[in-house]
């Protein structure tokens, strides 16, 4: 994992409160696989747009469903601006 | 016959420490649980001081740390006083016929701190700032519905929003649920967390806080003289109600009973009593009646005692007005002395103070009750604890804007 696997994977293990750190890993399915629910991904919107500074808008979530299509928005997020 | 409702199980957060035996070891020994306000920067306040919930107050790790972050400070407080209670009563849960019962719990002010915590990022970061989970954690009824999810209960669930009177409306209440047969068993109580800057700030501008920050273990007098405000707390206090038949059925140990409930307004002013305490002598007298017990039968009042002038005096005049001469028999107490006043959980907490007085012959002091106002001449029990065999037990919640509630208690005798 990268850097921003990473973090994603610590910010996802801090809202999902069932979810242990280690089970966590880039090619998991946020909500098939860790049991997201819709608090759960909304509270993730909110501690990803503070941690990397960016907006997450709701048609931009629909595309995402693994950790590590998390960080790739990011990463794309960043070189875009 | 109404049905009987009993106490068979009992939890506590507050100043004095996390559960009720080091609750009633703090109280027996007259220990104030005042000292200066960690919570938030006091620098400009006039009021530094209060009676804070220290250190881990989930020594038993009741709620998973994870979930911290998700609760306000009033709902970690009733889900740790909640489990200690439901682990205390023994009920298996989920129950077999959860729709039986109920939740009712009392909280003045809910999820203040979260209010004030995210309208400061609002203010900085406008509408996109504000964060999903703001509104579970800021709603009073979420109390009452985290404890439903965690114990599988599905009757009545609400919260109760009394102010100073929460916690004892909740549990009047809760036992008017039982005792008309509508429900089996509710987990009742209060729990509040308003240690925080804008509340604060707010009640001194109201001067209703003591400003004693020099000597903290001193700041609240209620009773005596040289007070000069009451002294703001915070914590929970959570007890399981059954019917009779009910805790029997299932072999639970009882506590003590609940016989009687009175509750008024005052209908006088938005944060003064009525000075003749008029409300509170009828709250008194409805649960006396409701308990079909002379005054005299009683022999221990845990009274609202805040120490104010205006409480102080005004509750000292209804008791003996209702009580005549056996006002002068029974013993009080005021134990927001140690405490400080939690608003919406004191009511809970004393309920549970006075049910271990009876279970241990024996009534937590006055503490600071060193010159007792002259309206003030009762017996409060001052500065020591005092042996003695309790029966009856009465206890007093008054609020701004007027309302009054009176429990009563039969010990197991």
């Amino acid at each position: 994992m990268d850097e921003v696997e990473k973090k994603v994977v610590d910010l996802i293990a801090e809202v999902l409160v069932d979810v242990n750190k280690e089970n966590i890993e880039p090619g998991s399915k946020i909500v098939e696989d860790l049991g997201a629910e819709s608090l759960d991904i909304y509270d993730m919107i909110a501690l990803l747009e503070d941690e990397f500074g960016l907006e997450i808008k709701d048609e931009d979530v629909e595309k995402i469903q693994t950790v590590r299509d998390v960080a790739n928005f990011i990463k794309a997020a960043r070189a875009a601006s | 016959m109404p049905t009987r409702v009993v106490v068979t199980g009992m939890g506590l957060v507050t100043c004095l420490g996390s559960g009720v035996a080091s609750n009633w070891e703090a109280l027996e020994a007259g220990r104030s649980g005042i000292g200066p306000i960690t919570l938030f920067d006091t620098t400009r306040f006039a009021t530094r001081i209060a009676g804070e919930v220290r250190g881990n107050f989930d020594p038993q790790g009741f709620i998973p740390e994870k979930e911290l972050r998700r609760l306000d400070r009033f709902q970690q407080f009733a889900l740790v006083a909640g489990a200690e209670a439901m682990k205390d009563s023994g009920l298996e849960c989920p129950p077999a016929n959860p729709f039986r019962y109920g939740i009712v719990i009392g909280s003045g002010m809910g999820g203040l701190g979260t209010i004030e915590s995210g309208l400061e990022v609002f203010r900085i970061k406008g509408p996109k700032g504000s964060h999903p989970l703001m509104i579970p954690k800021v709603v009073a009824n979420l109390a009452p519905g985290l404890l439903s999810i965690k114990y599988g209960f599905k009757g009545p669930n609400f919260a109760l929003v009394n102010a100073c009177t929460s916690g004892a409306s909740a549990i009047g209440e809760a036992y008017l649920m039982i005792q008309s047969g509508r429900v089996d068993a509710i987990i009742t109580g209060g729990t509040e967390a308003v240690v925080t800057e804008f509340s604060v700030s707010c009640f001194n501008a109201l001067r209703a806080l003591s400003t004693r920050n020099g000597d903290p273990e001193r700041a609240s007098r209620p009773f005596d003289k040289d007070r000069d405000g009451f002294v703001i707390a915070e914590g929970a206090g959570i007890m399981l109600l059954e019917s009779l038949p009910h805790a029997t059925n299932r072999g639970a140990r009882i506590y003590g009973e609940v016989i009687g409930y009175g509750a008024t307004g005052d209908a006088y002013h938005v944060v003064m009593p009525d000075p003749e305490g008029e409300g509170a002598y009828q709250a008194m007298k409805l649960a006396l009646e409701d308990a079909n017990l002379d005054p005299g039968k009683i022999d221990y009042i845990n009274a609202h005692g805040t120490g104010t002038e205006l409480n102080d005096i005004m509750e000292t005049r209804a008791i003996k007005r209702l009580f005549g001469k056996a006002a002068y028999s029974v013993s009080l107490s005021g134990t927001k002395s140690m405490t400080g006043h939690m608003i919406g959980a004191a009511g809970s907490v004393e309920a549970i103070y006075c049910l271990l007085t009876m279970a241990k012959s024996v009534i937590p002091p006055t503490i600071n009750l060193d010159n007792p106002d002259p309206e003030c001449d009762l017996n409060y029990t001052p500065l020591q604890a005092a042996p003695r065999k309790v029966e009856y037990a009465l206890t007093n919640s008054f609020a701004f804007g007027g309302q009054n509630a009176s429990l009563v208690f039969r010990g197991l005798g």
